[in-house]
């Protein structure tokens, strides 16, 4: 019994790590096939990413997309959220359904209904669309953790500040939000990346300033090769060392 | 704060103010940029490329986009009727292209124009066929389009993703013509496909039919060719492709400028690039896939070694006994594509 | 009071609004559009019934549906099979001071790209690929197994993530439980078995639920990875959706199919939804 659990860890932990470990190894696989055999070890295919000038634009597009929509669904989010949980609205209950709705939404519904949409408008599809998508899908993980995340105790903290004299954005800024913010924080990182890995809204919303996964896409469709492997490896990388320094630095100051 | 909503107006900004820039609707051959840089080199001009699938879905994103938004489209040499009777398609100046030099069979001037007028030009072509591995297969059983079904290869074959070759050769195997493919005759197609289907291990894509070829996956591609084998033949020189007895059906891709474009003139620049010789041997050996040059020029610029994996000196033979893809208009490529759909979801 | 509420009615209206204009508003748009009608190739607007009647009636349509619920269940009951034992063990086995490490660990790969994620799992699964070469070098089987190309492809594939999402939400949940329900309960004499059965799984359900309802949601409306390791051999709804789209360019089937997608979906919300704890995730 004693010896179950950890043999069950490490063989899930193996399942979990197996796609990563393939992909790492055969970036630097020596031939144009990432398949075993291993013909050798090359740094080729990192050279290869490095120097392609539309996958980087296409980092960059993501990064800005990723940040950009996920600031607005954030404050719109934090927004929905203090109303909603200080105040009684009449239909309370159904504007929470609203907020949550697409988030019971596939991503692909969600896509083209934008789509649709832009076309009635007579607007071209940009990467503005797709942030616009993107804080449709984040907006309503924002509030959710938001929302689960108020206490009687910001609320108590509001209205002293409140009787002190201060006004609203000031209550909001100098009370609530900083009650918040290991939750804003978190609702922020998640919103990034989604934002970040999401592929089908950028897929259908853009034209020719693409984000990474389109990129990558259009990448694995022009032929197979280490350089997708590179690619994967490197987004591994970053956003690891992303997650290890947000770990270290903010998330443990929250817990301390 | 204003100072930020600019910039990151600027980074949004989705339409180029510039008119040296041009927008084409491709295939996957065109955004390899050893076939764009030197022609941005050589006129300042910028492409910007997005690929589309099928010709259908092409011309709904021409119908829906804004005037201006694109201004060169690749497209299926036996569709471009159909982008003409749609009023997409602005004419070419005959003397401004290089047909004369062209092989003669692939002009293909009744697809691509109208009327007298020219309104595309042929840019590649070559052949949906099979291909294989020699080493895995008998190559004499090739040479019969019914040994793929014998039960012999089953489990070993993959299917090329595109439902106009395939329709094409299924047609070529059972003794009808491409020419005479109508909605009527199409229904005769499906008991060949469904046992094809049946035979077959995967069905895929550009890129997924090469992997699947090259490693080993799979030891026969139905709709296979040079285009397939050509990219690969380094890692697998064991790759070979043939034309069964019965024939197989030839490609062409065409390419036009549209009549929405607001820069005619740079789009016309850009299709002068890529039926001139130097053009047309970048396009024939395009990382995503290699092709014929619609232009003999082109001859001069390839090396004798791309030219052998052409198989270049073969033409003559091959275009005499491969038959064009069928020529669909919207009835016959609807039914083509729902029975595309009953294939692909049959056991 | 009335000032408050006019306030809070104003702090609402943004996140409102956007809901409303770039999801209530598209999603009505594509219910319309799925009323309409494609005719050689333009779309006639009206209110027409034939793309709904060629979903029931064309059993090659019909399949994607079939293809997606059951790809769907299988692959939310093996998920949940493995991440619940996972979540245990990090909850309840690790040391207090490795578990976020643990926890970590487990959902590491979910920040390699998505796309690259079922790519690399090709490389995996394939006849070529490394699970193949080292049971056929381990003298194991003698031909490859079909695992790639193929349904056994896409629910690995899909299990994959969500195997890392589950251990997620349940481990969540099961940290919520007080730890001394189970004690109670052992010291009333329930067996580790009862125990389990009648306090911690009821415990858990929500959170059970919430996880399986999100993985149905986000699994049934997928294209990517049944595209790139389904090798073609069936179509789920989404490839069929896609296809419609892309290739055929008929924007009202794609509609329609993706409001049946839709109403697919609302029916297991419907199903989940005593258990649901959207809005506590």
């Amino acid at each position: 019994m004693k010896i179950l659990a950890p043999l069950y860890m490490a063989a899930l932990y193996a399942f979990i790590f197996l796609p990563v470990i393939v992909l790492v190894v055969f970036s630097f696989q020596d031939g144009r096939l990432p398949v075993p055999p291993l013909k050798g070890v090359t740094l080729k295919w990192y050279a290869d990413v490095l120097s392609d000038r539309a996958l980087l634009s296409a980092l960059w597009n993501s990064l800005l997309v990723a940040i950009v929509s996920s600031a607005i669904a954030l404050t719109l989010g934090f927004l929905a959220a203090v109303a909603l949980a200080r105040t009684i609205l009449p239909g309370s209950a159904l504007i929470r359904g609203l907020l949550i709705a697409p988030m019971t939404v596939s991503y692909l519904i969600i896509a083209l209904g934008l789509m649709n949409l832009w076309r009635d408008l007579g607007l071209s599809v940009s990467l503005w669309a797709t942030g616009i998508g993107h804080v449709v899908i984040n907006l309503p993980l924002c509030f959710a953790i938001l929302y689960a995340a108020m206490g009687d105790q910001q609320r108590s903290a509001e209205r002293a500040a409140r009787d002190l004299g201060a006004s609203e954005p000031r209550v909001l800024w100098h009370v609530t939000a900083p009650m918040l913010l290991p939750s804003l924080l978190a609702a922020f990182f998640l919103s990034v990346t989604f934002s970040w890995d999401e592929f089908i809204i950028a897929f259908l919303l853009t034209r020719f300033d693409v984000t990474l996964p389109v990129e990558i896409w259009s990448l694995l469709k022009s032929g197979l090769s280490p350089k997708t492997n590179a690619v994967g490896a490197l987004v591994f990388l970053v956003s690891v060392a992303a997650v290890i320094i947000l770990e270290l630095t903010v998330f443990r100051k929250r817990r301390a | 704060m204003r100072l930020l909503a600019t910039s990151a107006l600027a980074l949004f900004a989705a339409t180029p103010v510039m008119a040296q820039e041009i927008n084409a609707l491709v295939w996957c051959d065109h955004t390899d940029p050893a076939l764009l840089e030197p022609f941005t080199a050589a006129t300042g001009i910028t492409v910007n490329v997005k690929e589309y699938e099928g010709t259908a879905a092409g011309l709904a994103i021409l119908e829906q986009s804004q005037p201006g938004d694109w201004d060169v489209m690749v497209i299926d040499g036996v569709d471009v009727g159909r982008a003409v009777d749609a009023g997409l398609l602005a004419e070419l100046p005959a003397d401004a292209l290089p047909t004369a030099d062209f092989f003669p069979e692939v002009v293909m001037a009744e697809q691509n124009g109208r009327d007298g007028k020219i309104y595309a030009v042929t840019e590649k072509f070559g052949y949906n066929t099979i291909a294989f591995d020699k080493t895995k297969v008998d190559p004499a059983d090739m040479e019969d389009w019914a040994a793929l079904t014998s039960g012999k290869y089953d489990g070993r074959i993959m299917i090329y993703d595109y439902y106009v070759p395939i329709m094409g050769l299924a047609a070529v195997g059972n003794g009808l013509a491409t020419a005479d493919l109508t909605v009527e005759t199409l229904a005769s197609l499906k008991d060949p496909l469904l046992a094809l289907k049946a035979a077959a291990a995967q069905v895929g894509d550009v890129v997924s039919s090469q992997t699947a070829l090259a490693t080993g996956e799979v030891d026969i591609i139905v709709g296979g060719g040079e285009w397939l084998t050509a990219v690969l033949m380094a890692d697998n020189p064991n790759l070979d492709w043939t034309i069964p007895k019965q024939g197989a059906v030839r490609w062409a891709q065409s390419i036009a400028v549209l009549q929405a474009s607001a820069n005619k003139d740079a789009a016309l620049q850009f299709v002068q690039y890529i039926v001139s010789p130097e053009g047309q041997a970048r396009l024939a050996t395009s990382s995503c896939y290699w092709g014929m040059p619609a232009n003999t020029k082109a001859g001069d610029v390839l090396t004798p070694e791309q030219k052998a994996v052409l198989r270049w000196d073969n033409q003559p033979e091959y275009l005499s006994r491969a038959q064009l893809y069928p020529v669909a208009d919207a009835a016959l490529d609807t039914a083509m594509q729902d029975l595309w759909t009953t294939v692909l979801q049959a056991e | 009071m009335k000032g408050e509420r006019r306030l809070a009615s104003l702090m609402l209206a943004p996140a409102v609004l956007w809901v409303l204009v770039f999801f209530v508003l598209p999603f009505a748009g594509m219910v319309a559009l799925s009323f309409a009608r494609l005719q050689g190739r333009t779309v006639e607007q009206g209110f027409y019934a034939e793309n709904y009647a060629r979903f029931w009636s064309d059993p090659a349509i019909f399949k994607g549906l079939i293809v997606s619920l059951e790809i769907t269940a299988t692959v939310t009951i093996i998920s949940l099979l493995l991440a619940y034992p996972l979540a245990w063990i990090i909850a309840m086995r690790v040391p207090e001071r490795w578990q976020r490490l643990a926890l970590l660990l487990a959902v590491l790969p979910f920040w390699t790209s998505y796309v690259v994620r079922s790519y690399s799992w090709l490389l995996v699964l394939g006849q070529k690929g490394v699970i193949n070469n080292a049971l056929i070098g381990a003298g194991l089987i003698a031909e490859p197994l079909t695992l790639s190309a193929s349904r056994t492809g896409t629910v690995i594939g899909f299990v994959h993530f969500f195997v890392m999402l589950l251990t997620l939400t349940i481990y969540a949940n099961l940290r919520q439980l007080p730890p001394n329900y189970a004690r109670a309960a052992a010291d009333l004499g329930a067996s580790r078995w009862q125990t389990f059965a009648h306090v911690i799984l009821p415990l858990t359900l929500p959170g059970i639920i919430t996880g399986a309802f999100l993985t149905f949601v986000l699994c049934i409306g997928d294209y990517i990875t049944p595209q790139i390791l389904g090798g073609g051999n069936e179509l789920t709804l989404p490839q069929i959706i896609m296809m419609q789209m892309g290739r055929q360019g008929n924007f009202p089937m794609a509609a329609a199919l993706s409001v049946v997608l839709m109403g697919t979906v609302i029916l297991a919300y419907l199903a989940c939804a005593r258990w649901l704890r959207l809005d506590r995730i």
